[in-house]
């Protein structure tokens, strides 16, 4: 027992050797998590849409019309981009992009009004991306709720008497009170970059590592001999020992610096935090066995960022997701980080309510470390035999079979 | 002539032996990209976001209040999935994220409404999940509203007004909305014909950057470039094409899968669309060529590749509108081959609009394909001595 915690304590050590030799993987590991947060978080900062540009076709031209544009020009979501003649220059305006909205007051508009009827107006939408139209809807939806309210109130008045609304309604958004989008996205992305970046890392080591040994007979001289368990336990120590700082700053630091909601407790957050790496480190070491030559992670990996982000429900709820997706989304770490993550600093969960993410995190940990240790012992391990016995018989063996995959001979 | 004709098959064959020699190759380029495009399409494949769990504290317990939650009860908006005895409960509720809202309905609403003294009834939207947020807001809006018509309408009945004098009362402007394109504000359609070629683009910069490196980092590059006699537009044209020919097919592909079996809107001629998707592979190839171009060097080169592929899911403009961003993030999304693919496709298959407004982009997209040939002298010195930094 004794002898199995010092190998251990020496692969660990050794990795963290490997990390701050490789460049590449202090790219990864550090310099990742520094800037791209930063970089996704200047993306969305703006938050919320502003001052969307709407074309009005306005036939009625009356007092009543012009206040309508007003109130609307007013708005923070719609900006009056100008008056077009009719709807084919205000069409025109669209699909010049000019505007993505017309906003159209027919003939009648005024007539019906004064007569006591219902007026109709029509907005036109672009419907390429959805926060446009949303602001657009909103705008409009609030503009003519607010008038017909006064209208209401100033015809009803002599029969029932009231001056609004009889029960006022409010909307109260918590968790991320500025409605915007930095907020929620970012928030669900956090999580996910330490998670890859700590994937590329891992399996960029060990691209390294079966590099070495293809040079070397199949033999790594910087491998530890050690147990197949104390091989992965002891990598996943120098894994968590490296991410401490990035776990604080990405998941602490980058909120604060761009005033996301942070309502989360700092050691509640850590605490969820614990499970996450240590499941990831032992995910990466299982992913990593597919990879063959260091930069094949970019290849391999970089695009299931993209996935896992769909599984955690940042954009499509994960409620509504079929049997198959919920599933492998539960298999994933990022996806219970992150809900459990994006409760706790939108909304100020403490650990004791995120329970459930945060145990099925440590359900996770035995699961991949099994895994991992599967891959290590009967995959990697067995490969490198074959190796070492192929190069005793031809040196050359093995950088030749990597010449031909080139194209060469 | 001959020569040249010469040349071109020897690296085309060279090619064609690489990507059949590495199964990552098929993988990455046929496997994986269908893969993704249907697991996006398939993820969102009902449309729009419906029945979100919801909450509801009645304080009140009386006629009005039971059925303003039994209306709510009724829209497909939300679900009213637990009832909660107070605030604190119901707020408990949200932070275990069991619910993702809740409508707060307080004492004694019924009295002070016939009384006349406006009481407030609210809605507590957890926007820490925005789309289930946006559908919340809508329905509790909605109902909110539809009590306020409730009690008048009982009470214009009684003076004697006709329904549509109670109607034209209640809500004197009407608005339509009119969306177009996409009538059902359908998310699939909204979200997938964006992601999905931007996920195939990606693809296209990884393995185009990884399948140059490979020569640089093997160090046979300057047998890469003897083999097709010296020129490096050679080269290059006989190890892309058949990836180009593979790409191509796939896109082609995932649009029939799209347009076809998942019915987005495609109201143009489908060539617009089909050649679009032929110039993005060639210009996401380019790209990546253009990468090397500038950092002839194996992992920077690819790094440079994968963070803009990356990020040009977000600075593109999809999400969150490019009038909005920073102006030097709108820039740098025109600086993407995607960003041009994506106006084409607002342009073209969504609003049907004539082609000629859509000339400039489908010109930057043939642009993209000639800047690495103006460049490629860069690319050639370093290939002559290629130098691999680990």
């Amino acid at each position: 027992m004794f002898l199995w915690f010092i190998q251990v304590l020496r692969v660990c050590g050794r990795e963290l050797l490997l990390v701050f030799r490789d460049q590449g993987v202090v790219i990864f590991f550090l310099l990742l998590n520094a800037v791209y947060p930063v970089l996704y978080a200047l993306i969305y900062n703006p938050e919320v849409v502003r001052n969307e540009r709407v074309v009005v076709v306005d036939d009625t031209r009356s007092q009543l019309s012009r206040e309508i544009v007003r109130r609307l020009d007013a708005t923070q979501e719609i900006a009056i981009a100008g008056y077009a003649a009719n709807m084919q220059e205000a069409q025109d305006a669209m699909h010049r992009k000019e505007c993505y909205g017309i906003l159209h007051i027919p003939r009648e508009f005024g007539q019906s009004v004064g007569r006591g009827d219902q007026g109709h107006l029509s907005l036109y939408c672009d419907m390429s991306v959805m926060m446009r139209y949303k602001a657009m809807f909103t705008a409009l939806s609030n503009v003519t709720q607010a008038m017909g309210n006064e209208r209401m109130a100033m015809r009803v008045e002599p029969v029932v008497s009231m001056s609004g609304a009889i029960v006022e309604n409010r909307q109260v958004p918590v968790g991320n009170p500025a409605m915007g989008i930095a907020s929620t996205v970012l928030l669900f992305i956090l999580p996910l970059v330490l998670q890859q970046s700590m994937i590329l890392g891992i399996a960029m080591l060990h691209g390294g590592s079966i590099e070495r040994r293809r040079r070397n007979g199949g033999r790594d001289p910087m491998a530890i001999e050690a147990s197949p368990g104390a091989t992965i336990v002891g990598k996943m120590m120098c894994h968590q020992i490296v991410y401490v700082i990035p776990v604080i700053y990405v998941l602490h630091y980058i909120p604060l610096m761009f005033g996301f909601p942070q309502n989360g407790n700092f050691l509640h957050i850590i605490c969820l935090a614990v499970p996450f790496v240590i499941a990831v480190s032992f995910m990466g070491q299982t992913l990593s066995a597919v990879v063959n030559e260091r930069e094949s992670v970019f290849l391999l990996f970089v695009f299931s960022s993209v996935v896992f982000v769909f599984l955690t429900g940042v954009s499509w709820p994960r409620y509504l997701m079929s049997r198959l997706w919920w599933l492998v989304g539960d298999c994933v770490p990022s996806t219970w980080m992150v809900n459990g993550y994006v409760l706790m600093q939108t909304n100020g969960s403490t650990l004791y309510q995120v329970q459930h993410p945060y145990w099925m995190m440590w359900l996770q940990l035995p699961v991949m470390f099994t895994l991992a240790y599967v891959v290590e012992r009967f995959i990697n391990r067995r490969r490198y035999r074959s190796w070492i016995a192929a190069s005793e018989d031809n040196p050359r063996i093995l950088t030749r079979i990597d010449m031909a995959k080139n194209g060469v001979g | 002539m001959m020569m040249i004709l010469k040349y071109i098959g020897r690296s085309f064959k060279r090619g064609c032996i690489q990507l059949v020699r590495r199964p990552m190759y098929f993988l990455l380029i046929v496997i994986m990209p269908l893969l993704c495009s249907w697991f996006l399409m398939d993820l969102i494949k009902t449309g729009s976001v419906q029945r979100v769990p919801v909450g509801i504290v009645d304080m009140d317990n009386s006629s009005l209040s039971r059925r303003i939650s039994r209306n709510l009860n009724g829209f497909q908006q939300v679900n009213i999935s637990h009832r909660y005895n107070n605030f604190a409960e119901a707020r408990d509720a949200v932070q275990r994220g069991e619910v993702m809202g809740f409508f707060f309905i307080p004492d004694d609403l019924e009295n002070l409404a016939l009384g006349g003294r406006q009481p407030v009834v609210s809605y507590y939207v957890n926007y820490a999940y925005y789309a289930p947020a946006s559908m919340q807001y809508k329905g509790f809006k909605t109902i909110s509203l539809l009590v306020n018509g409730g009690i008048v309408q009982t009470a214009l009945r009684t003076v004697g007004l006709r329904n549509e004098q109670i109607e034209s009362t209640l809500v004197p402007y009407q608005t339509h909305l009119h969306m177009i394109g996409n009538p059902f504000t359908n998310y699939n359609f909204y979200l997938n014909s964006t992601f999905v070629p931007c996920f195939l683009s990606l693809f296209i910069l990884l393995v185009t950057a990884f399948s140059l490196g490979l020569e640089l980092k093997s160090g046979l590059s300057s047998q890469w470039l003897k083999n097709s006699g010296g020129s490096m537009f050679l080269a290059l044209v006989g190890k892309l094409v058949p990836q180009t020919v593979l790409f191509t097919i796939v896109g082609w592909f995932i649009q029939w899968m799209m347009f076809r079996c998942y019915d987005f809107p495609l109201n143009c001629n489908p060539w617009h669309m089909l050649s679009a998707m032929f110039l993005l592979v060639v210009a996401n190839q380019s790209f990546a060529v253009l990468m090397y171009c500038f950092v002839p060097n194996f992992r920077y080169a690819t790094m440079l590749c994968t963070l803009l592929g990356m990020v040009s899911f977000s600075f593109t403009g999809f999400s969150l509108p490019q009038e909005a961003m920073y102006p030097w993030v709108t820039a740098l999304g025109y600086v993407m081959p995607i960003k041009y693919y994506f106006l084409i496709m607002v342009d073209q298959a969504l609003n049907g609009v004539d082609l000629y407004y859509s000339r400039v982009y489908y010109a930057a997209l043939i642009g993209f394909t000639i800047l690495p040939m103006l460049l490629s002298w860069r690319l050639k010195k370093e290939c002559l001595n290629p130098v691999y930094v680990p």
